[in-house]
């Protein structure tokens, strides 16, 4: 099945939900690895907004890609809370870690700022991180 | 008037009858419940400093400038997001909101270029006045830091550049382009400090988007970020003239803002009542065409078609012209000679076009081109409402449950009131859509149609009978309104015809393709929904049955009560911006001003003692009778202002053949369009930006056309058909046009109480204005019906004459789009080409796959009148059978294949059904070569000193 | 003026009120042609013979003076 037969049925798993917007750009990052512009465009058409307004919140939201990256994803905790628990020292041996394989991706405040450092694989979350384990979380990533 | 932006009170106007009073810096100020804090101060002449904030959009509250304090409130709110609240005290300017508004200040300012001197807003910036007002005298965080400086401008709109590193991402324009505009074309791209404005998606620019190039967002822009190229290339206008613009029905009032004799840019008016502060590509942008290197300024005559034009005096021009109508008239009577109106001039114009015809020339011969748009109307609303008018203003529309369209495409052909309709549908109004193709209005962002019954072209009766049969047979009519309102006998009369079973959506799906089910389910909606409101425009009137269509119309709107008050109504979406006014002003050959038939002895008394004639009380040709008569050498002579019936009238080679049999055309254009070609004498005609008078939209309300320029000709269109006049021994001294108002006002019942001075006060009205109604009349019909009571007219579905068989087994229907206007003499004349270079035809995959055709392809469009080529656009906006395309391109000749079938009531061509066959193509078609050839040959013009004979 | 055309025409009236009763047809398509047609009009058609025309239009042609 090609991909604009396969985002027609993405749209059509989520007819009649208010607000449908999210749940299927999430859908379709999910499924495409990314959101790109033609799959905007088909979105757009298909719920009755703008290429603009699709595109709009596309790129709002950090979780939406243009263009898809197969590497795993770490995201790392760079906020006040963590920095303040010491994220900022193991920055190096995680960039170290993650080398071209992993995609390590600053993110500001995963909500757990009294376990700090954090980071998230997926949807799982990781707390008190300290060199070691985060280099294990991304070598495991 | 000077040069100075209109008032902006930050927020919308509220509604409410409830008021509160509250404190504003001392001052008491008493305001509807629900106004803002910034709104009410701005009304007692304060100014808070604001950024986002535009009385034309929701406040926003994003850009933290207009921070106020309010007695017993903690922190400092935003004026435009708080309402005023009973017994409120209010500070705008404290020591505290200073330091506030300075620091806000400085963030924008850390990112802004301080190139203030040679930017294009210079002194006309909001920015720049806000850093004034908030005593801004230095940026504590430098310039160094990151910032969108370097970013590059996109000059992609013909119009207007966007340079983001000026932008300070308030949202006004993305905002302006959703709320006012409907469009939704622009976004903020990203979050945070990488915001920025975006048109459409990443790899757009604005002219790829689906910016429609409204200006909007340009006339919301705080800076230079949007900005008019005419501004950068000029600078800042120093005066300006408020009028009102000459393309269509809608009838928006601009700001001309001048700079000496140079146009700097046309902005919409936000006082003007028929747009709001509104405006479209054509009326905001597209008036480059005045000053266009076409444009012909001297008269010119020649003494017969084959012959090169020669540039004479006026004198010369206006002898000449007014001595072959002399000698036409001695040898073959006054009945040889007549005239053509303009939709695109004033009505003092018209009028006195009409007025030389009468009196002058001693004929009723005289028509307009409504007679092949909307002279439909003019029969159809005059036999059931008893006036030839639409019912309603445009501000109705915000009163309207359910909106039916029909035959109209507001999107493309009358903008700007198609976004208030969209902002009213956008509200929750239902809309039902009645036409053959897939309008934007059936679906685009935000806006859907409940119901489209894509009929097939030339059943608007059927479909509209077999709603009527819905809402008879099922007792959904409005049997109080129609026993106080109607005649009741006729209404059963019609009420017992549409009952008949051959009526039903079921029978007549055979006829109409619309699946009677979506057919019984609009018509419920229609008649159960709330207030219905129909509008309509040439999809209805151009047909072999318009007049019946029109009056099937009026029918479904006296049956379901929606007659007489907001919200509901017949509007007309009238194509020219004076059509209405041409017709008032007795364009007919059977009426006289305010649409009184020219048999009524009464009437032509009054004209007569007035103009000292004797009138003919037979009526006159009509345009196509005309060229009939021309053809059978009965009609020899014609002066038309105004209108290019060569490319706009049906059947071109017909056309072409009556021009050609006469002896004296006299053209009176700004052109030399294609009607010139087949002209004796051309008088140079001005524009819209040059002349007084006025003009009468859609909705009857007659605005000033304000002069802004003097005439490039050197002469106003009124005063060339007087020294026409005079030429021809008339003796006519009018000075100024508002002394044919007051003509027209002391000949004309429905005008009564118009003068140019009552308009100058009262800045528009609408007829009737007389002593019943003094300030005019928004919506009419409220107390009762013209004729006093409403007119049921039984409408029988006569199929067209005109039919597909398998030589041509296509319908071919026409129409409009945005960025083009009518036969595009204008537009093609200015930078819209950029969006509409050409006329395409659409057409069905299925058909176009039947003929291996695929989009871009050279098809031949063949009827049994004439083909022409054009290039093929594959889509399912048509449906299968139905082919359309545009005719704002003398090169496509869409007229060459129009047929010469027409309204039965007023001779309206068939413009919108022609039996057509398509295949593929190499290239123009011999009528197409033959035509330029001739084009080029006729438009000569000799050199002013003739060439000395090269031997 | 071409009379198969006016024929054309006055037919087409016809046509359009013949669904109020051939009586008041006939007046109505006399009337409209009355008010709207010109002069040279009306008698071309009459001098045409109405060999085409439709029973209505004729008795309406009939009743022009």
């Amino acid at each position: 099945m090609n991909r604009s037969a396969r985002l027609v049925e993405i749209v059509a798993a989520h007819a009649g939900r208010e607000g449908p917007l999210l749940p299927l750009l999430h859908e379709v990052q999910a499924e495409f690895g990314c959101v790109d512009g033609e799959a905007e465009a088909q979105l757009a058409h298909a719920l009755n907004l703008s290429r603009a307004e699709v595109h709009g919140v596309v790129s709002f939201y950090h979780d939406f890609t243009a263009t898809a990256d197969p590497r795993p994803c770490v995201q790392l905790c760079r906020a006040e809370a963590c920095q303040a628990r010491g994220v900022e020292a193991l920055v190096p041996a995680a960039q170290a870690a993650a080398g071209g394989r992993v995609k390590l991706h600053d993110v500001y405040c995963l909500g757990l700022c009294s376990v700090g450092p954090n980071a998230r694989v997926g949807d799982q979350l990781y707390a008190r991180l300290d060199q070691g384990s985060l280099v294990e979380l991304i070598e495991r990533a | 008037m000077a040069y100075e932006p209109q008032a902006d009170f930050g927020t919308p106007q509220v509604a409410s009858e409830t008021r509160v009073t509250l404190t504003i810096d001392g001052r008491s100020v008493t305001v509807p419940q629900g106004t803002s804090l910034m709104r009410a101060a701005a009304l007692t002449g304060g100014s808070i400093p604001k950024l986002c904030a535009s009385d034309n959009l929701a406040a926003f509250g994003s850009c933290r400038l207009c921070l106020v304090e309010v007695d017993g409130m903690r922190g400092t709110p935003a004026s435009c997001t708080t309402p005023a609240a009973e017994g409120m005290t209010v500070h705008t300017q404290t020591p505290r909101l200073q330091k506030l508004r300075r620091g806000v200040m400085e963030l924008y300012i850390s990112d802004h270029p301080l190139d203030c001197l040679t930017c294009s807003a210079n002194n006309d910036c909001e920015l720049q006045d806000q850093a004034a007002a908030v005593g801004l005298r230095d940026v504590r965080f430098g310039y160094a830091g990151e910032n969108h400086l370097g970013l590059a401008a996109d000059t992609s709109n013909p119009y207007f550049d966007f340079d983001p590193s000026k932008c300070i991402a308030c949202s006004r324009c993305v905002r302006a382009c959703d709320e006012v505009q409907g469009t939704f074309a622009l976004t903020m791209d990203g979050r945070g400090f990488a915001s920025k404005i975006s048109a459409g998606q990443a790899g757009d620019d604005f002219l790829s988007s689906e910016c429609v190039s409204c200006g909007a967002c340009v006339q919301a822009c705080p800076t230079a970020t949007l900005q008019e190229k005419a501004v950068k290339e000029i600078g800042k206008p120093e005066r300006s003239v408020i009028t009102t613009c000459a393309y269509c029905g809608v009838g928006c009032t601009f700001r001309a803002e001048m700079r000496g004799e140079q146009l700097v840019r046309m902005v919409p008016w936000k006082d003007g009542k028929a747009n709001h502060g509104h405006s479209c590509v054509k009326g905001r942008f597209a008036w480059g065409y005045a000053q266009h290197k076409d444009r012909i300024t001297a008269p010119m005559i020649r003494e017969s078609i084959d012959q090169p034009w020669r540039e004479v005096s006026w004198d010369e021009a206006l002898g000449f012209a007014a001595s072959r109508l002399q000698s036409i008239k001695a040898q073959y009577g006054a009945r040889a000679l007549g005239g053509i109106t303009s939709s695109r001039c004033t009505n003092e114009e018209t009028f006195l076009v009409q007025k030389l015809v009468r009196a002058g020339f001693g004929t009723n011969n005289v028509d307009t081109c409504a007679r092949v748009c909307h002279s439909p109307t003019g029969y159809g609303l005059k036999t059931t409402f008893g006036t030839s008018a639409g019912t309603q203003d445009f501000d109705s529309v915000e009163h309207s449950d359910v909106i039916l369209v029909i035959g109209a495409n507001p999107t493309d052909a009358h903008p700007v009131f198609a976004s208030r309709m969209k902002r009213r549908l956008r509200k929750g109004a239902k809309l039902i859509v009645i036409d053959p193709r897939r309008i934007d209005l059936v679906r685009s962002a935000h806006i859907a149609a409940e119901y489209h019954l894509p009929l097939q072209p030339g059943t608007n009766v059927a479909v509209l009978t077999a709603m009527a049969h819905v809402i008879v047979t099922e007792g959904l009519a409005d049997e109080a309104f129609i026993r106080e309102r109607c005649d009741w006998d006729e209404y059963q009369d019609w009420a017992r015809f549409v009952s008949d079973e051959r009526h039903s959506p079921e029978v007549l799906e055979a006829v109409s393709r619309v699946p009677a089910a979506d057919l019984r389910a609009a018509a419920r909606l229609f008649a159960t929904g709330g207030n219905g409101a129909i509008y309509y425009g040439l999809g209805v009137t151009e047909h072999s049955q318009g007049s019946s269509t029109v009056m099937a119309i009026a029918n479904l709107a006296m049956a379901t009560g929606n007659v007489g008050r907001p919200g509901v109504g017949v509007n007309p979406l009238r194509g020219q911006n004076n059509v209405q006014g041409a017709c008032d002003m007795g364009s007919f050959p059977h009426e006289l001003s305010g649409y009184r038939h020219i048999s009524d002895t009464a009437t032509r008394a009054l004209f007569e003692a007035d103009w000292g004639v004797t009138l003919d009380p037979e009526p006159g040709l009509r345009i196509p009778n005309m060229l009939d008569a021309a053809v059978d050498g009965s009609f020899r002579a014609i002066y038309i202002q105004g209108e290019d019936i060569l490319q706009s009238d049906p059947n071109t080679h017909h056309v072409a053949a009556g021009l050609k049999a006469m002896d004296c055309v006299i053209v009176h254009d700004l052109f030399l369009n294609e009607t010139a070609n087949y002209a004796h004498v051309f008088l140079p005609g001005s524009t819209f930006l040059e002349k007084t008078g006025t003009f009468t939209n859609a909705e009857r309300r007659i605005q000033m056309v304000r002069k802004v320029m003097e005439p490039a000709n050197g002469m106003e269109d009124w005063q060339v058909t007087q020294a026409l006049a005079n030429a021809m021994g008339l003796g006519w001294n009018y000075t100024h046009p508002s002394q044919i108002m007051d003509e027209v006002a002391r000949l004309t019942p429905s005008f009564a109480g118009v003068s140019h001075a009552r308009l100058d006060e009262a800045g528009s009205l609408q007829w009737p204005v007389n002593e019943a109604h003094p300030d005019g009349s928004p919506i009419m019909h409220e107390a009762g019906f013209a004729n006093g009571k409403g007119k049921f007219v039984v409408t029988d579905y006569v199929p067209t004459d005109e039919k597909t068989g398998p030589r041509f087994p296509l319908l071919l229907t026409t129409g409009r789009i945005l960025s083009h206007y009518n036969v595009g003499a204008q537009t093609r004349r200015t930078a819209n080409t950029a969006w509409h270079p050409e006329d395409l035809l659409e057409m069905h995959p299925t058909d176009a796959e039947n003929r291996g055709l695929k989009s871009g392809d050279w098809t031949r469009l063949a009827s049994r009148t004439g083909e022409t080529t054009l290039r093929l656009l594959v889509t399912d906006r048509v449906a299968p059978g139905v082919v359309y395309t545009t005719f704002h391109h003398p090169a496509t000749q869409a007229n060459v294949v129009t047929t010469e079938f027409s309204d039965w009531a007023t001779n309206c061509p068939e413009y919108k059904v022609t039996a057509v066959q398509v295949m593929a193509s190499n290239g123009p078609t011999d009528w197409q070569e033959d035509y330029e050839a001739l084009s080029a040959r006729s438009r000569r013009i000799a050199p002013e000193i003739p060439a000395e004979a090269a031997e | 003026m071409d009379v198969a055309h006016l024929t054309l025409m006055a037919n087409q009236i016809a046509r359009n009120f013949a669904v109020q009763g051939d009586e008041r047809a006939a007046a109505a398509t006399a009337e409209h042609i009355t008010l709207f047609w010109d002069p040279r009009m009306k008698a071309a058609i009459r001098a045409g013979g109405g060999a085409d025309l439709s029973p209505i239009a004729a008795a309406a042609l009939s009743r022009l003076d």
